[in-house]
């Protein structure tokens, strides 16, 4: 630098520093004109130049005097022109600075604070340029100087971020930010719902620092005077209130606010406001004094609850891992709520190796435990002592467990239980009563304990946060009963059978009738266990109990068969489709249910012929099949059935003849056993089978004139 | 396999030595960088975010019953109410509203896609006056305890792969069920019983198959996989000791065959090993927890009127829900329902009707007898299906007789308790129930708001298998905050 340029320099310098004297002293007065708003809007530009500069200069202003340095030209003289231009760009920073401050919206300590120390820079810098090459300058000088520079330095640097990012903007991510919970029977309107949205969505710009039109939303003072605008709203009337006007405003409007690109307020915080200002704005109301119907209310009650649902932070601290772990078993399940949670639920199970010691050896952990499930466990009064040890719980599920109403009282020293379920419990209104000290409690679970709801009303008065779950209640509509059902498992018997009707619902009736009949509540016989049958029976069943609607009626056909063939073949073949698993499925005891292609089933629309052996002579009373009538289906009862027998296949006689009724158009689906009952009991070895089909399927039927469908799925003989 | 072998032995693998070495070196700010619990005291848990058994953060729901209602119910005959598609009655579906839809190989052929509004009326329930079909009452009643979603959507258009798709996150179906995931990220409340369990049951609609591989473990310990209790005797195959041994000598042998694992872990230090021992000891103890649980006698009147009568027949729907919730009272973290049947190509008003009957009532005790017993808010009821059903008649359009063919796009579940918003409806779709208008619910954001209410960041439940890592999610899913109190 030539010493022309160093001479312009100093000049330049000391008029700055006049002019920053001027701006001081003008303060309030100066009007900044429009055009040089730009120059004040630099300064967070400019800024980071004397920070720099100032900050390399003056790290060797303090090591001048060191011996090395001392003769080194360069040093010295480098050192010099680093300070003024650095001094040079301080003051310049803080003139634009000063401008900027004039713009509106700028205001508070941190501004003041800001400015001070930025004008301690420019003048400290320049005085440390100044007297630098003074014969009394020594190293003290020089040391406190460039100390009291880079401490102004920080100090204006500090305030400076707080005014545009806001207060603690470094620091933060690592402060401890939790919310602190607020109970919703203590939480103010104005306090915990309204200024956090203040708070998150428009107090960067609209603070005590930075009054943005004028407006700061930092304390009630200054929201009720409003902004240059005017006020904020109209108590009651949020439709002339201008603070919905803007933020109601489509977005793309400039004077929508928050402004594009900032956090935007959600729909909900937009209500919020809104239900607010039309509850007159009042700043000292308490949530739970609005109706429980009230819109703000019910808005402003789930705004609070992630605050109280999301991590509930506990004051207590963790258990020894050990103990956990210790008094984890089979049937006590202890485990902490979250990762890194203190907290401690426990679970324990298994009805017979209960005691009062899973509930006593918790103690290690008393502190610790939250949530405690005994559902179901035969939890007597006095194990409720061992329970009131845990001063922290939260949750408490008693169920069906074996306490009494009496000894409930031990409980109401657990001033955190917030969940208490008793359903099960046989409980009269006085017990309950015991629990209303119980002030923290907000749910209570009382099905099928013998209380109504009306019964929690004195209860619900004083702690209006609670709620009482009763549960279902029987309208009194009777319900239809389920079917009776058959518990036997085989169908079929040789001797006797030992029927087996019955029905899931306790205090059923069941009746049933053998001929056919459709049973009834009065007449047809009553169900009793040890009920013998010694025929092949049609029981048609139903189920019968005061108060409900009698089931249907179900059938079960159960089959005597005394003699099995030995051996069996056809004479006429089955259809293909329909041929089972060849001759022998019709002796297999298999039967074949209601789907006739399930190959348990031999179809045929011709005569179906077959024989049957015995190794050994029997004597025949009767031969009985079991065919399916399916009229959909074109599947109709055989219309005659031969039955033949003697000792061999050549001198075999006709034993019996059955014809069945010509087909009814609405005949029901069904199952039907057709007996051939011989006149006079038979001995034979040989059996000859004969099952003709319909020969031609009825007018009213679809596929009249065809031949009908016969299908058997087993021969019973007796 | 032979990596746990490796690893057994040296206890040290690839990741731990690179993450010590970079400490080592100094490069430890860089590390931090790439793996931001470095510095949080984690120490060798670093590598994973997530402590398999315990949740990241306080859940909501402890445990979760899901009533799949398999074959996928019309959504336009339940819960998402169409006046327009019945004034527009036969009229061609506009193509400006089905957009780029593909359609399946059933209805991609018809010559026309007449719309066809609901055969059954719907009427406005409880405070949140949300509109429900007349098929569904009992679900009416309970309309301000649950959170009706109308803007679910899924990639399949076919049920395997849908079906697939919402038990594991994926379609194709190697991948661990939903349940299995659960119990491996919150582990088992009750030693006793399995942690997650499947039910089924069947109506008498057109019905679609359900097979085990929807709740397989996948890549997860084998521990995870769901156990099916079925109807009757056996509700547990192989569980009952075969006849004429008692309970001493069963527990000597099992005591004998562990003995005889145990050297064999020593050996090979398989892990499978180690699970094997834990799940007979665990059978044991089911053998006499499982009875109790299967024991419906002790039900009161109430309870039978409530769930209906069908509630004490096995194998019924309203049996598995009795069942649902007994189980779940027991700690069984996932219950997985299915009921079959919800397949109406056509003649869906009468099926339709038949299906509803079965599920209508049973469903809505279930929740009203979780909610009685204090448990609702702890326990996630979800009901739906695997996708929605077209607004479109499939085949000929009659006045009372109609079908409807696949459709992904839009549909509706329910859900209640477990810290999901009562009484609300979440989501819109267009005049013609086609369309998502409002907050579509995709299937990978559905598992991370049930993960989400169960404590667990679906993020941070991973799972390294065969080289990456895997999530329900896969790499996708938001937490559809609206739903969640």
């Amino acid at each position: 630098m030539k010493s022309s340029h160093k001479g312009f320099a100093d000049a330049a310098l000391f008029a700055l520093n006049v002019f920053i004297l001027v701006l001081l002293m003008a303060g309030d007065s100066l009007v900044v004109p429009q055009w040089l708003q730009p120059a004040g809007r630099m300064h967070p530009l400019v800024l980071h130049f004397p920070i720099v500069i100032l900050m390399l200069a003056m790290l060797l202003e303090y090591f001048r005097f060191r011996p090395e340095f001392v003769g080194e030209k360069l040093y010295q003289s480098f050192t010099d022109y680093l300070l003024v231009l650095g001094a040079l760009f301080a003051s310049v920073t803080v003139i634009m600075g000063l401008l900027l401050s004039h713009e509106a919206g700028y205001e508070g300590s941190n501004l003041q604070w800001h400015k001070w120390f930025g004008v301690g820079v420019a003048f400290v810098g320049y005085g440390v340029y100044l007297i630098r090459n003074r014969e009394r300058y020594t190293a003290t000088i020089a040391k406190t100087g460039a100390i009291v520079t880079v401490v102004c330095l920080i100090m204006a640097g500090h305030f400076g971020g707080n005014i545009t990012h806001g207060d603690d903007f470094v620091f933060a991510p690592v402060m401890d930010n939790s919310k602190k919970l607020v109970p919703i029977n203590e939480a103010l309107v104005y306090r915990d719902v309204i200024a956090p949205i203040f708070e998150a969505k428009c107090q960067n710009c609209h603070n005590a620092d930075k009054m943005k039109g004028g407006l700061s939303l930092s304390d009630q003072a200054s929201i009720l005077k409003g902004g240059k605008k005017g006020k904020l709203f109209v108590a009651g009337n949020p439709q002339m209130s201008l603070l919905l006007e803007r933020i109601h405003l489509p977005e793309p409007e400039k004077k929508h606010m928050p402004p594009i690109g900032k956090p935007q307020l959600t729909e909900e915080e937009q209500l919020l406001l809104y239900f607010w200002v039309k509850n007159n704005a009042d700043f000292k109301m308490k949530v739970i004094d609005l109706p429980a119907t009230d819109s703000l209310r019910i808005i402003a009650s789930s705004f609070l609850k992630p605050a109280e649902s999301s991590e509930e932070t506990y004051d207590f601290s963790a258990a020894s891992e050990d103990d956990i772990k210790k008094l984890n078993n089979n049937y006590r399940v202890v485990y902490p709520l979250a990762a890194e949670s203190p907290a401690l639920a426990v679970n324990i199970y298994n009805k017979s190796t209960f005691n009062i010691k899973a509930l006593e050896e918790l103690s290690p952990i008393s502190k610790q435990v939250v949530s405690l499930d005994l559902n179901k466990m035969p939890v007597k009064d006095a194990d409720l002592k061992a329970i009131a040890k845990l001063p922290n719980l939260r949750r408490l599920v008693l169920n069906f467990s074996d306490v009494t109403g009496k000894g409930l009282q031990e409980l109401s020293g657990l001033k955190y239980l917030r969940s208490l379920s008793l359903s099960g419990v046989k409980l009269t209104v006085a017990d309950i009563k015991q629990l209303a000290a119980i002030k923290s409690l907000a749910e209570l679970a009382v099905w099928d304990t013998g209380l109504k709801p009306a019964d929690f009303k004195s209860m619900q008065a004083s702690n209006k946060q609670l709620k009482v779950l009763t549960g279902f209640k029987d309208d009194g509509k009777p319900v239809k009963l389920t079917n009776p059902q058959l518990k036997n498992t085989a169908l079929i018997f040789s001797e006797s059978y030992a029927l087996l009707l019955t029905n899931p619902i306790k205090g059923v009736d069941i009746r049933y009738t053998t001929d056919g009949t459709a049973p009834d509540s009065n007449r047809s016989a009553l169900y009793k266990p040890g009920t013998v049958l010694t025929q092949s029976t049609v029981i048609k069943a139903r189920a019968f109990k005061p108060g409900w609607i009698g089931s249907d009626t179900v059938q079960f056909n159960v089959y005597k068969c005394r003699y099995t063939p030995d051996s069996m073949m056809f004479i006429t073949h089955p259809d293909d489709k329909y041929k089972g698993d060849g001759a022998k499925t019709i002796i297999d005891k298999d039967l074949g249910g209601t789907s006739f292609g399930n190959g348990k089933w031999l179809g045929s629309q011709k005569d179906l012929e077959m024989m049957m052996w015995f190794n050994k002579p029997i004597e025949m009373h009767s031969l009985e099949l079991n065919t399916m009538r399916n009229i959909g289906s074109q599947i109709f009862l055989a219309a005659g059935v031969e039955v033949w027998g003697g000792p061999d296949k050549d001198h075999l006689k006709l034993l019996s003849i059955l014809k069945t009724a010509a087909p009814l158009k609405n005949d029901p689906f069904g199952l039907v056993p057709l007996t051939c009952q011989l006149k006079t009991a038979q001995t034979v070895s040989c059996i000859k089978l004969v099952a003709k089909p319909l020969k031609t399927v009825p007018d009213w039927h679809p596929a009249k004139g065809k031949p009908g469908w016969v299908f058997i799925d087993e021969v019973f003989i007796n | 396999m032979e990596k746990d072998f490796l690893e057994s032995r040296l206890n040290i693998n690839r990741r731990r030595f690179l993450s010590r070495l970079s400490l080592g070196i100094g490069s430890a700010a860089l590390g931090s960088l790439l793996i931001p619990d470095l510095f949080s005291g984690k120490g060798d848990e670093a590598e994973a975010d997530f402590i398999a058994g315990i949740p990241n953060f306080a859940p909501k729901a402890k445990r979760v019953i899901y009533l799949f209602q398999d074959g996928a119910p019309s959504q336009l005959e339940s819960f998402d109410y169409k006046p327009k598609l019945r004034q527009m009655m036969g009229q061609e579906l506009p193509p400006s509203v089905r957009g780029n839809q593909i359609l399946t190989g059933m209805t991609a052929k018809q010559a026309s896609f007449p719309l066809v509004g609901s055969f059954y009326d719907f009427k406005q329930y409880g405070e949140s006056r949300a509109w429900i079909s007349d098929l569904f009452p009992h679900i009416g009643k309970i309309a301000d305890d649950i959170c009706i979603i109308r803007s679910m959507n899924t990639d399949a258009i076919n049920h395997d792969p849908a079906l697939t798709f919402f038990q594991t996150g994926a379609q194709q179906g190697n991948r661990p069920s939903m349940g299995s995931w659960v119990s491996y990220g919150l582990g088992s409340e009750n030693k006793n019983l399995p942690a997650f369990t499947v039910l089924l049951s069947k109506g008498k609609g057109n019905g679609q198959g359900v097979y085990s591989k929807l709740w397989s473990n996948g890549f997860l310990d084998s521990i995870h996989q769901g156990v099916q209790f079925s109807s009757g005797e056996d509700p547990i195959l192989y569980l009952n000791d075969p006849e004429g041994l008692n309970r001493h000598e069963r527990r000597k042998m099992l005591d004998n065959l562990a003995a005889l694992n145990d050297i064999n872990y020593k050996e090979f230090g398989d892990p499978e090993i180690n699970t094997k021992i834990q799940q007979y000891e665990m059978a044991y103890r089911m053998q006499t927890a499982v009875p109790e649980i299967m024991d419906v006698s002790k039900e009161s009147d109430d309870i039978v009127k409530m769930y209906g009568p069908e509630c004490l027949v096995p194998g019924t729907y309203a049996a598995n829900c009795l069942l649902a919730r007994k189980l779940s009272e027991n700690g069984v973290r996932f219950v997985q329902l299915y009921h079959q049947g919800w397949d109406q190509h056509n003649n869906l008003p009468q099926e339709m009707a038949g299906q509803a009957k079965d599920v209508d009532q049973a469903s809505a005790a279930l929740v009203t007898d979780l909610k009685q017993r204090g448990l609702l808010d702890e326990t996630l009821v979800i009901w739906g299906g695997e996708f929605g059903r077209t607004n479109y008649s499939q085949g000929k359009l009659d006045v009372a007789n109609y079908g409807r063919d696949h459709h992904p796009r839009c549909f509706s579940v329910w859900m209640a308790g477990g810290g999901i918003k009562p009484g609300m409806v979440y989501g819109e779709s267009d005049e013609f129930g086609y369309n998502i208008i409002k907050d579509p619910v995709h299937v990978h954001d559905f598992h991370a708001t049930i993960l989400n209410q169960l404590g667990i960041d679906h993020k941070k439940l991973t799972f390294k298998s065969q080289g990456r890592r895997y999530r329900l999610t896969d790499v996708a899913g938001n937490v559809v905050k609206g739903i969640i109190t």
